[in-house]
């Protein structure tokens, strides 16, 4: 019995920390909770037509900000990786950074977040079993070793989900709507040349003051910028049906 | 009438030595060393011929390893000649002293001496001058040179007057070894219309050059010149002597066919030419270094230029030599109003200035303009190069496909003689609609296709990267799961460390898997393998029970054992009346040989039984 506490606290403690993890990033993400599209049961197709619509339209901001939404949920639908790829090289051409070729889609083996979730969670009761099938022989060194691997494999899978989930809870993913946006310093901070984004350039967001909310970019933050430039890839579905004009 | 034979065989022979130095020795030396190695003597005449009234130098060096260093004397000298009467007369040579260097040198102390005597031998008549051994003697040791020969000639080349004037040009080629001489000479003397012909006039010389040197160039009537850098120095041998060279090349492209001449190059230089006194003595022998002007002048040279074969491929614009064109296009996607730019290169070997800008067109251009040409002329090779640009601007006012169709170089490969032609692949870019155009989905010029729309909804997911709460549910489930599997199998690993437990499981074992095997082998008729394998698990379950070793004991020492481990005689009577009858069924009758088999299994699988309740009480 002296082994098994120690376990099971483990596991306890684990599944623990999922829940207060879910429960504590919920609180973090600020979800209109009022409203029903941005809940779970979030239709791609209709974040793809938004996006096909807008892309249409060179509405590049929304169009990359629709799509990208809907390769969250869908991520191996061609479609979407096609007009996504289209979209950001676009937006690309437009900045006069791109190379003219085809634009590169987003690779087409990828998970949406809940597959993932399932595949570790899978990958952890895989082990758990076969841990199990070793504790019923007597002699199954290598089978508990399998099943030890399994395990920690999902467990490690899921940890990485779980920073990835924290890091757009703590700073949510966006884009860029307005046609040019000016990131600079924060009023109370010494003035600098503030950084020029385009529509269609994606980003992370920080804390917020007022109507200005930090800008990221790869990792780093570069700066402020109105928050009404900017599209939180979350908050997609709220702007569907009336695609770049809230 | 013998002594004119003499006379004759003494000429001939002179001739003939005479004819050997100058074919194989361009400078004439004679050297000699003394048996003893101490004592060397080396005589050298700067010129193998001379011409009357003019000087030739005579170098004798003698070394002697010690500090006696002997004098040298050399006898009166006469040219030899063979009068009209075939009888030999003898003019004398005016030979004086120019002087005496002498040196010394000490070296892991052993000394040597060296003196060097120079000699000028100016002869006055046309002849041979035979100079005999010279012999030095220093105590035993001896040595000598040996025998020279000055040919004295009016053929011979003239070193020019004297200082001070301007002479025209001694020798337009080596022969003679002068101590100045330009020359002129082409790569090839047969060439295509327009190939490259390379000119190099070369300035030779053996004596100091004062100041500039003043070239005229050649005339090149029906060429087109282009120089090829500035002149180039560097030192060559010509006939065994070293000579200073000033190289200035030229690339000639001939502009006319038939047989062409290149003129004769016209040089003035400067040179120091250095007038030893006439008395070694006087002026502390100090040569006396005095300028003097020449006028130098090359041959001319004649090349035969072919036209160009018949059959020259359309668009031939007369290049000739060897070039490779290149195109690059600025941008494969450009928006509607907004130029591309085609970049045509041609680079390579030949008269690049002269070379066309190849044609450039495109398909579905609105306009097109020429941004600009240039062309560069490297000269710093043995060859000209360089390469000739072409810049070409197409503009397309509507969206869709410019297509710049294939640009091609026609020019004549003179090496190879046919004519070449290269072209590039055609370029296919797309236009984009202006600036600001309203743009539409899957528009033709887009570069790629869009997808379409979806008609049907789904699927459905979530935004947010949290967990879902199955997946959380089943993270911990198999946590849980996992937890416990560790926990039961380390208690069962620890259950099985006991020594009772163990030999129950073993007992286990005996029961459950060899005699249900043996019972099963029974069944189906194979009662000597199953009665085999009855006896086996007895043996073990006897052991395990008692704790004892009993595989491979005999029968009395079996006993032994078991009496020793606490077992009753009744027992071991019983077990052995068991095993005994086990074997013997493998020798029982046929019709009673299975169910002898199965009562027998039975038995051992009672007793095996039994030890097992006996052992977990």
């Amino acid at each position: 019995m002296s082994r098994v506490r120690p376990c099971l606290r483990l596991a306890l403690a684990l599944a623990f920390a999922l829940a207060s993890a879910r429960g504590s990033m919920a609180s973090l993400a600020e979800t209109d909770a009022s409203d029903p599209r941005a809940q779970d049961h979030v239709d791609a197709a209709a974040l793809y037509d938004a996006g096909t619509e807008a892309l249409a339209r060179g509405d590049l901001g929304p169009a990359v900000t629709f799509l990208l939404a809907a390769y969250r949920i869908d991520p191996r639908a061609r479609d979407i990786r096609t007009n996504l790829g289209i979209a950001r090289a676009r937006v690309e051409a437009a900045e006069g950074s791109g190379d003219h070729g085809m634009p590169p889609a987003p690779p087409p083996f990828a998970l949406s977040p809940a597959e993932s979730w399932h595949l570790a969670a899978a990958l952890a009761l895989a082990g758990a079993l076969v841990a199990w099938m070793a504790a019923a022989r007597p002699r199954a060194r290598r089978l508990l070793l399998a099943g030890s691997a399994l395990f920690a494999a999902g467990m490690v899978f899921s940890g990485a989900l779980l920073l990835r989930a924290r890091e757009e809870a703590v700073h949510p993913s966006a884009v860029v709507v307005a046609p040019v946006l000016e990131v600079g310093p924060a009023p109370d901070e010494r003035p600098l040349p503030p950084y020029l984004l385009g529509a269609g350039d994606e980003v992370r967001l920080g804390p917020s003051r007022g109507d200005l909310v930090q800008v990221r970019v790869g990792g780093n933050t570069i700066g402020w910028a109105k928050g009404s430039g900017l599209w939180r890839v979350v908050d997609a579905p709220r702007y569907t049906r009336n695609s770049g004009a809230r | 009438m013998t002594g004119r034979r003499i006379a004759s065989a003494t000429f001939l022979v002179s001739a003939l030595l005479a004819l050997a130095t100058l074919l194989a020795l361009p400078r004439a030396g004679a050297c000699g060393t003394s048996p003893g190695g101490k004592l060397s003597i080396d005589a050298t005449l700067d010129v193998n011929t001379v011409a009357p009234g003019a000087t030739a130098t005579l170098t004798v060096q003698v070394r002697s390893a010690g500090l006696n260093l002997p004098d040298v004397t050399l006898p009166p000298l006469t040219v030899e000649r063979v009068g009209p009467s075939k009888s030999v007369e003898h003019t004398p040579a005016l030979v004086e002293r120019a002087g005496t260097s002498q040196s010394f040198s000490m070296v892991n102390n052993a000394v040597e001496r060296s003196s060097t005597t120079v000699y000028r031998i100016l002869p006055r008549g046309e002849g041979t001058i035979h100079i005999p051994p010279i012999r030095i003697t220093v105590g035993r040791e001896t040595a000598q040179t040996s025998p020279l020969t000055l040919t004295v000639s009016r053929t011979a080349v003239s070193p020019g007057p004297g200082p001070g004037s301007a002479v025209t040009g001694p020798a337009k080629t080596p022969t003679g070894r002068p101590e100045v001489f330009v020359q002129g000479a082409v790569d090839r003397a047969h060439v295509f219309w327009n190939q490259q012909i390379l000119l190099h006039l070369k300035l030779y010389s053996r004596v100091d050059i004062l100041g500039d040197v003043d070239w005229k160039p050649p005339a090149t009537a029906g060429f087109w010149t282009e120089g090829l850098g500035p002149p180039r120095r560097g030192r060559v041998q010509v006939r065994g002597a070293t000579y200073e060279v000033m190289e200035i090349p030229s690339a000639l492209f001939p502009t006319k066919t038939g047989k062409l001449t290149i003129g004769a190059a016209q040089v003035r230089v400067r040179v120091a030419r250095v007038v030893e006194p006439p008395d070694p003595w006087s002026m502390l022998a100090m040569p006396e270094i005095v300028p003097q002007d020449l006028a130098l002048t090359s041959d001319p040279v004649t090349v035969t230029v072919d036209p160009l074969p018949p059959g020259a491929p359309r668009g031939f614009q007369g290049a000739v030599g060897d070039f490779r064109l290149t195109v690059h296009v600025d941008s494969l996607t450009v928006r509607a109003g907004d130029p591309v730019t085609v970049r045509a290169t041609i680079q390579g070997t030949g008269n690049i200035a002269t070379v066309r800008d190849p044609e450039i067109r495109g398909r579905g251009v609105t306009r097109q303009y020429v941004v600009g040409s240039s062309t560069k002329v490297d000269r710093s090779g043995d060859q000209l190069k360089g390469e000739r640009e072409t810049d070409i601007a197409l503009i397309a006012d509507q969206p869709g496909t410019l297509t710049i169709l294939p640009v091609s170089f026609v020019w004549f490969d003179p090496e190879a003689g046919r004519y070449r032609l290269q072209r590039s692949d055609s370029v296919r870019v797309t236009v984009l609609p202006a600036a600001g155009a309203p743009a539409q989905a899957g528009r033709p010029g887009s570069g790629y296709a869009e997808a379409a729309p979806r008609a049907k909804p789904g699927p459905f997911g979530t935004l947010r990267p949290d967990p879902p709460p199955s997946a959380v549910a089943l993270l911990g489930l198999s946590a849980i799961a996992y937890a416990s599997a560790l926990a039961v199998g380390g208690a069962r690993r620890k259950k099985l460390r006991d020594p009772r437990v163990a030999r129950l499981e073993a007992l286990e074992g005996l029961l459950v898997r060899d005699l249900s095997r043996a019972e099963s082998l029974a069944m189906r008729n194979e009662a000597g393998r199953a009665a085999a394998i009855a006896e086996r698990a007895l043996l073990l379950g006897t052991g395990i029970r008692y704790d004892v070793e009993l595989s491979g004991a005999a029968k009395s020492e079996r006993a032994d054992l078991l009496r020793a481990r606490g077992a009753e005689g009744a027992e071991v009577s019983a077990l052995e009346s068991l095993l005994d009858s086990l074997g013997a069924i493998a020798y029982a009758p046929p019709e009673t040989r299975v169910s002898d088999a199965r009562h027998a299994i039975r038995a051992v699988r009672e007793r095996l039984e039994r030890y097992r309740r006996e052992l977990s009480l």
